[in-house]
Order: C-alpha cells, then structure tokens, then sequence
C-alpha cells in the first residue's frame, strides 16, 4: 500500500513537468505575445523586453532558463500584472474558487447521493422518474443560462439575494446553486446507475436471504459498492471545481482562478499560464490518487500491489 | 399513476422559470429610475471601471480603466476639465509658453504634497519624465511624449558624437537648424537646449551602421570619435528653482498642453520607487499625490481609495473615498446596478440587448459621442487595394448612415477624426467643405451627399477598375471580383460581428460582392493586421489620447502603419507638419482639415463609426460628466442627497447648470486665467 503511494506520488512530478513543457511549446506555437498591443511600441522599448525576457535567446536556452525555475517551484513573475509573481497570485485566488468549489460539490453531493439513491430504490416509479428528470434538467441547462435566471428570480424578483461579487454568505449562496446543479445532476445519475447494478447483485440477494433488514442492506452492504462510480468521478471534478469555474466567476464577478486563468491565455502571459497548468495538473493527479486509495476502503475486491 | 406524477413536477418547474422570465423582465414597478435607486450612506462612491488594472504604476499602462484609476491616485501638472478634457490647472496652479509653443513654463503651487507627507517640488517632475523616459523602464505610452526634446533618445539609448571634446552638430550633416525662442530665466541647462542640435547617432548597432553607410561623410567624421549615450539628464526637462519647471519640445506641438494630464505625465514618488524597486505599487510602500489614496486593494476584486487628507485642494474633494470594482461581463455590471450596489460605470458599458430598455431612462442613460472611432483598414500593398478605385468603390459603397441606427448608439463617420469631438475643428471642416464644393462647382444638396453613400457611383468606379457589375433582376453580381483574395478580418466580439456582418450585407446589397468574414483572437489579429498580412479590410478601433484631430491623422503619418492600411504619402505627411508649425489656432484647424479631405481622397480606410459613450450613472451623482474619454476628475464627484436636486435629463448634462461644480472648477481655473506675474 505505502509503496502503491509512494510510486504514484513520484511519478506526479515528471507528469507535471510533461505537462509544463507540452503547454509551453503550444503557447510559443501560438501567435502574438504578451508586449503586442494596439497601440505600437518603440523599437527601443520592444527590444529592451525581448532582452529582459531572455526573449532573444535561441529556444532551448529559454527552455532551460523556464525549467529550471518551474523546476525550484518558482514560476516568476506575471508579465502582464507587473510586480505581482505568479505563486502569490495562484495563493491569493486560490481560496475564493476552493470556498465556492468545495462548497458546491458538497451541496451536489449531497442532493446527488440522496436523489440517485431514493431513485435507485423505487425504480420506474414516479419517485425515480421525477428526480431524475429533475437531474435531466439540471445537466442540460448550462450555468450561463442557470445564473442570469437566478439571478432574476433570487436578486430583483424577492430581493433576497445579492446579484454578483464577493462579500458575506448571502452573497456565496448563487454561486454556489449555480455550479452545484450540474455536479448535482450527475451524481444523481451517477449514483442511481451505481446502486441498480450493486442491488442485483448475488452478495445483496444474499443479504436479503438472511433477513437483513432494508436499511441495513443499503447502508451495510448497497451503498459502498454503489458509490463507486461518484468516487472516480470525484477527483477530476474537484480538481476542476477548485481551479476555478471560468462562467460562474464571470457572471458573478467573483475573484477565482478559472477568469485569471482565462486571461492569462488571452494574454499571453507565460509565467501565469505555466503555474496554473502545473498547479492544476498536480491538483488532479493527487486527487486522482487519494481516489485510488479510498476504492481500498470502499471495495473489499481491490487490492494494491 | 407515473405519467401524472411526471407532468406534476414538470408543470412546477414551468411555472417556476415562467415566474421568473415574467417578474425579471418587466420594467420595475413604478420606478422612474432604472432599479435601486438610494445614495450610499456612507459618501463612498462605487464605480465599475472595466479589467483589473496591470498595475498601479501610472507610466507603464496604456488602457483606459487604469487611466480612470491613475486620475483619482496621482496628480501631474494639469488635469482634464470634467467637461470637455482641456487642461485646467492641477499642480501647475498658471502656466505659459514661447510664441512658437515648443517651450512650456509651469508655476508650481508651494502647497502640494505626497501621501507621505512629503512637498511636491518641480524636482520630482524631473524625477518623474527621466524615469519614463529611461530605456529601461517599459512604458507603453512614453512615446506620447516624444515631442520632448531628447526624450526619443533617451529611450532608443541614441548616443552623441564627441570628438576632440567637442559634441558634433546636427546642421552640419544637412540638418536644418530653426532658432528657437527661450521662456523664462536662461540657465547653462537652456543654454545647452537651445544651442544647435546635437548630432544623434541611433543607439541600435544594425541600425546605426545603415545610417552611417548611408552617408559617407557622416561615417568619416564618426571614426574615431566617441559615443556618448543620450542620458536622462539630457531631455528637455529642467527645474528653474522649487517651484518652477521648463519644458522644452523639440518642435512645435500645439495640442502638446493637453497631454500633460495624461497618466505617463504625472507624479511618481522618488521616494518610494527608488526605496522599493518594482514593489513601490504594493498598497504598504505605495505614495501617491492625487485627491485618493489606497486604503486597501484586493485584486480582481476591488481597489478601495480613501480621501486623501495631504491632498492641495482636500478641502474640494467631496467624496470619502472609491471603490473601483474590476468587472468586464456587462450584464453583471448591468445587475449590480440594477441592486443599488453601484453609482457608475465605465464607458461602453451596456449591452445591445439592453440599449431599447435602457435608454428610456432619460435621467441616467449616457449617450455622447466619443474621442474613439471605428475603421475598416484596406490592406494596400496586396492587389486590388493598391487601385484607389477599388477603395473609394467600397467605401462608397456603404451607407454608414444605416450602419449607425443599426447599432443604435454611435454616428457615422466619414472622416479620420471623429465628428462631434472637437468643436473647432469640425468649424474648419465646414469651411474646407464649402471651398471644395466651389472648387468643383457642384450644388450644395449634391455636395451634402459627396464621399458618403453613392452606389451608383461605387459600382462605375468597379466597373472602370476592371470588375464590371452587371444588374441582375433586382440585384447586382460583380462575378469577376476576386472574393476568394479579400476578407473582412476583426477580432473576436459581438459586437464586430454584428458591424461586419452588416457591412456584408451592404456591399452584396449595393456592388453584388460579398466579402468573406474572418474572426480571430485579439493577439493573433494584432500581428495579422500591423504585419499587413491580411486580405482587403481589418478592422481598426482607435480612441485619441488627447483632444486635438492630429490624434487621429497620425494614424497615417509617417512608414510607422499605425492605421494598418500601408499608407505611405509625403504629401500628407508634408501638409500635417505644416499645421502643426502654424501656431494660430483656426489656421491650424484648417491646414489639418485639408489633410484630412486629401486623405479621404487617398481612401486608405473605410471609417465607420464614431463610437458613443454609453453608459449609466444614478441620478444622485453629480459633477460627474460623459467627456469625449470618459477621463473623469474624481475630486469634481459629489452625491446629491436631496431628491430634488437630482438630474431630471441627462441629454443636455454639459448645459445643465450645476452652480456647486462650476464655483469649483471656476476657483481652480482662475490661477491660470489670472495674468502671470
């Protein structure tokens, strides 16, 4: 087991490395950079950039020059925020999209788990048609459409809520709803799937030849095994829920990773590009191992060699 | 049983989005004001003023929602007037200039200090201009100030030629030398300004070593002298005493006063630059000199400013204090001022789908013509644009007229500069016009119709250019153009799109040529477009940084290709530097308005539009006024908190008389107004 975790976390690192270098290689395919701007800059100006950026060097200089330092965990300084390095940009905005991001999976989860469950049980009956065509619905509406409807509803119909940005609690709940009902949706679904299979199988019809009762046949028994599905679909969806969500942070103008990263794209900005893509990548392979680790616990079948 | 149960939870949450669409859509109820209408109580005023600024250095960015930051934080020696962007007084309490205005002496006001504290001297504008100006500091808008003397070589890292302890002179490699009048004190620093120009070398080695084999005498007289580079305390900025600056151009530059409100001319702390390195902008080691400080600064999420109690005039600045929220997404920016939870916004700021609802709001709705326009650029060097009848075909070929009320905010546009943004001159158009028209002997109702939409016209000049259009029923076909080698190329946007697409649709409507659209992404079409890669049109959006025409004619001045169209021609270039040496205003006006009519005649773009301000303030904010730039001088904004008070119409704003503001302004103004010592 120990020596299970101990490779997979090694290998973490050459992946991100992979990772770093792919994206690097894209962003020099892509045409433009950082300095272009509408308005032209002086040739003095533009090479007096090209030389503090190393950016006059032949290609595999800047390689190494970029390695090296992703290598020491220190992704520089953003080119297009001057003054601001890339690490303390990542901290800084990495707890508003985690605090909406992890608020939003347990909502989901919860509704999920209950809806798929309870639709599992009464299978085509209006109890398992109703949530899941409720579920339906919840993945087909894209949030883009989901929060300006809320929006209307919740801030200028009731006045309960306020329309956008960060403050307070209040302020977190349309958020939150917003990026819950896909996930929401999804696990339901997920969920139901998962328990139908595991309710057919020999080792409940055993359970139930020995007169356990219906509680403890889905508790005991049931739920482990019908969870599975939910559990390998919860580390990629929590590593991209955490790295921010570009539409929800832009309707509701929250400071979160998934604009800055956006951004960064469109402006061509290296250093920010690279730390949040190794952020990232390192973020779903951890979450992708504690998963591995968690189907030990859950399913009694697996083993780890 | 499961049927009925299904179309049960169906019909709730049909009723339940339908609620919904209903409430949110309907105007609000009884209000004649557009949502939430309340002034904060605590005198703190809200505003939205676009992406989140790249820093709080006010001399290395060049976007408008950091020049409206900069205008609250950092003071320079004038400031915009909230009307109509003139410079009126700010740290310079007078000012005055030599007959051929290309030297500047500012009077300094004795009572001006840092947020730290510390006085504000003539010193720290010499300060400030030699950092700006310093190659290694990357400023995207120093080149804004080039008219300075020196100030070009000093980023270009030029050098000068000393040989036998003698600096080489200019006139006597062929340059013409113009005696230039001094102002003020003569100092051995003015001595060496006005003296005869220096030879400058350029400080890039390939591009030295073309100047030099280029001129032969020239490359004998460099050999083996030595190159001294052109240093900071060479450019034409000099502090006479504490409280007096002099500023020398190194050609004559009318328009040049207005510019010294831009943000690369105003303060940066000495103090706090040279102590902190490129940390001096963090809110703990930052200084300012505006009427706002930073209180504190969340990025991408909101910047808070606080009165600034060391601010000359705190005593005039009405609010306690800012918030500048960073958000883009329009409707956002719409919602959070539908809930009251801000004052104002930037410019451009309401979207299409609201503009029908919005506008009926006459006491918030902002709709004026702005210091920024939209052309199609036509890429010149690439067949069938190098033919002038090509250009002048398409661009009469499109009725900008109904281009306009199809986007429902903006005013056509015929010319380079921007109709309605300068009185004077569009005064001197007129006048050119009318003597045009005589010229050429053509009715006044025919003149009116002129170089504006004539498809008649447009499809002769095809026809003659070698692509003739034949009627076909109702429509026109135009088979021997070659659409497969034009485009009308933009970068990605809504609102390009729905230009581009109209335009479309006018050229097949009025010539029978329909032109491929082309989207790309904003830093894959900037090099596309200036590298002149492009097939037939890109578009170009310009907004000027300062108010005065030649903002935008010198788009097309000289090889630089800032329009985009390839536009080379000396004769224009020839009758621009004439204007800008005629020192009479309205002479001025006229030379450049000429330039402008032969440059049309030249057609190296399609103008489209001039843009509109567009946006919304509540009615409570006052002295906060729509300007050609929305550049607004935040110490002039004030919340009105009786009902009574507030703007009723806001289409005649600038005429509407507000006495609290224009005692202010007028108090300010009359340093300058008042005959100098």
């Amino acid at each position: 087991m120990l020596s299970f975790i101990l490779r997979r976390l090694l290998i973490i690192i050459p992946m991100a490395l992979v990772v770093v270098t792919l994206t690097w290689g894209l962003i020099r395919l892509a045409p433009g950079n950082f300095y272009t701007g509408e308005k032209k800059l002086p040739p003095a100006v533009e090479s007096t950039i090209r030389k503090k950026y190393g950016l006059d060097e032949p290609w595999y200089k800047q390689y190494g020059m970029m390695m090296s330092n992703v290598v020491r965990g220190d992704f520089g300084d953003s080119l297009k925020y001057q003054g601001q390095t890339v690490n303390e940009i990542i901290w800084r905005h990495l707890p508003y999209s985690a605090t909406i991001g992890i608020l939003a999976y347990l909502l989901a989860l919860g509704i999920g788990l209950l809806a798929g469950t309870y639709a599992a049980m009464k299978q085509n009956t209006v109890l398992d048609f109703g949530p899941m065509s409720f579920a339906m619905l919840g993945l087909s509406v894209p949030n883009f459409v989901l929060a300006p409807v809320l929006v209307i509803f919740f801030a200028f119909t009731v006045y309960l809520l306020p329309p956008a940005r960060w403050g307070g609690p209040l302020s977190l709940i349309l958020p939150v709803v917003t990026l819950a009902a896909i996930y929401a949706a999804y696990i339901a679904r997920l969920t139901r799937a998962g328990m139908l299979e595991v309710l057919r199988s020999d080792y409940i019809r055993t359970a139930r030849a020995k007169g356990l009762s219906d509680r403890t046949i889905l508790f005991r028994h049931a739920f482990r095994g019908g969870i599975l599905p939910v559990i390998s679909f919860t580390g990629p969806a929590l590593a991209a829920l955490l790295a921010g969500t570009v539409v929800v942070e832009k309707v509701y103008a929250l400071p979160g990773l998934g604009d800055i990263f956006i951004k960064a794209v469109l402006n061509r900005d290296e250093p920010l590009i690279l730390g949040i893509v190794a952020f990232l990548s390192i973020l779903v392979m951890v979450f992708n191992l504690i998963v591995d680790i968690s189907y030990g616990y859950l399913d009694p079948r697996i083993r780890y060699e | 049983m499961a049927r009925q149960g299904y179309s049960r939870v169906f019909k709730g949450i049909a009723a339940l989005v339908l609620t919904a669409f209903v409430f949110g859509c309907s105007p609000p109820s009884g209000g004649r004001y557009f949502g939430k209408t309340e002034p904060p109580k605590d005198n703190v005023l809200r505003y939205i003023t676009g992406a989140e600024p790249e820093t709080l250095d006010p001399q290395i960015p060049d976007g408008q929602p950091e020049a409206r930051i900069f205008m609250a934080m950092y003071e320079g020696l004038v400031e915009y007037d909230p009307k109509d962007q003139q410079p009126i007084p700010a740290i310079a309490k007078s000012w005055e200039s030599n007959p051929t205005l290309d030297e500047f002496l500012f009077h300094l006001r004795d009572n001006a200090k840092w947020s730290d504290g510390k006085a504000i001297t003539a010193r720290d504008f010499v300060y400030s201009l030699r950092r700006g100006f310093h190659p290694d500091v990357i400023s995207r808008t120093a080149q804004l100030g080039f008219f300075i003397k020196h100030s070009e070589d000093l980023k270009s890292r030029n050098l000068f030629v000393k040989k036998n302890g003698e600096f080489l002179l200019a006139k006597d490699f062929g340059a013409p030398d113009k005696e230039t009048a001094r102002i003020g004190p003569e100092t051995e620093f003015s001595k060496f300004l006005h003296s005869p120009a220096r030879l400058v070398l350029n400080g890039d080695e390939k591009k030295r070593a073309q100047q030099l084999a280029k001129d032969p005498k020239l490359a004998e007289a460099v050999q083996g002298a030595e190159l001294v580079p052109v240093a900071p305390e060479d450019i034409g900025v000099e502090a006479i005493d504490d409280y007096t600056l002099r500023i020398t151009l190194r050609q004559s530059a009318p328009f040049f006063l207005g510019l010294f409100a831009h943000q690369f001319f105003r303060l940066v702390p000495e103090q706090s630059v040279e102590k902190h390195g490129k940390n001096w902008t963090r809110p703990q080691n930052i200084v300012t000199n505006g009427p706002f400080r930073v209180k504190e600064y969340r990025p991408y999420d909101v910047l808070t400013l606080e009165k600034d109690p060391n601010y000359w005039d705190a005593a005039n600045v009405h609010l306690d204090g800012i918030e500048f929220f960073p958000i883009e997404e329009q409707s956002t920016i719409m919602n959070l001022y539908k809930a009251g939870s801000i004052d104002a916004m930037q410019n451009h700021a309401i979207p299409s789908s609201w503009i029908g609802e919005i506008r009926n709001y006459k006491e918030e709705y902002l709709n004026f013509p702005e210091m920024a326009v939209a052309y199609y650029a036509m890429n010149m060097t690439k067949p069938p644009f190098d033919d002038i009848k090509i250009r002048r075909a398409f661009t009469l070929g499109l009725d900008r007229e109904a281009l306009s009320s199809f986007r429902k905010v903006t005013q056509p546009l015929y010319f380079m500069s921007p109709t309605g943004a300068f009185r004077e001159f569009d005064q001197a158009l007129a006048k050119v016009s009318e003597e045009k028209r005589i010229e050429k002997g053509i009715s006044p109702e025919e003149w009116a119709k002129y170089g504006k939409f004539d498809p008649e016209q447009a499809r002769r000049l095809l026809t003659e250019a070698g692509f003739p259009v034949q009627k076909n029923g109702d429509n026109y076909a135009c088979p021997s153009f070659p659409t497969d080698k034009v485009a009308i190329t933009y970068n990605t946007n809504e609102s390009n799109r729905s230009i581009a697409e109209f335009v479309q649709s006018q050229w097949k409507q009025h010539l029978g040529i329909t032109v491929p659209l082309k989207t790309m992404e904003f830093k894959t079409f900037l090099p596309y477009f200036k590298n002149l890669e492009y097939d037939g049109f890109a578009q170009l959006l310009w907004s000027g940084d300062y108010v005065d025409p030649f903002s935008f004619l010198s788009l097309e001045y000289g090889k630089a290709n800032e329009g985009g169209s390839g536009f080379y021609d000396q004769k224009f270039d020839k009758m621009l530097d004439d204007a800008n040496s005629e020192l009479d205003p309205q002479k001025r006006n006229e030379l450049l308005a000429r330039a402008e009519f032969y440059l049309m005649e030249q057609a190296p773009v399609v103008p489209l539009t001039v843009n509109a301000t567009n946006w919304i303030k509540k009615p409570y904010v006052k002295g906060m006024y729509p300007n050609p730039g929305t550049l607004l001088p935040w110490k002039f904004v004030y919340f009105e908190r009786d009902p009574a008070k507030w703007d009723t119409d806001v289409s005649n704003i600038f005429a509407t008389r507000d006495p609290k503001f224009e005692k202010q302004l007028e108090d300010l103004k009359s340093t300058q107004n008042a005959p100098v010592k």
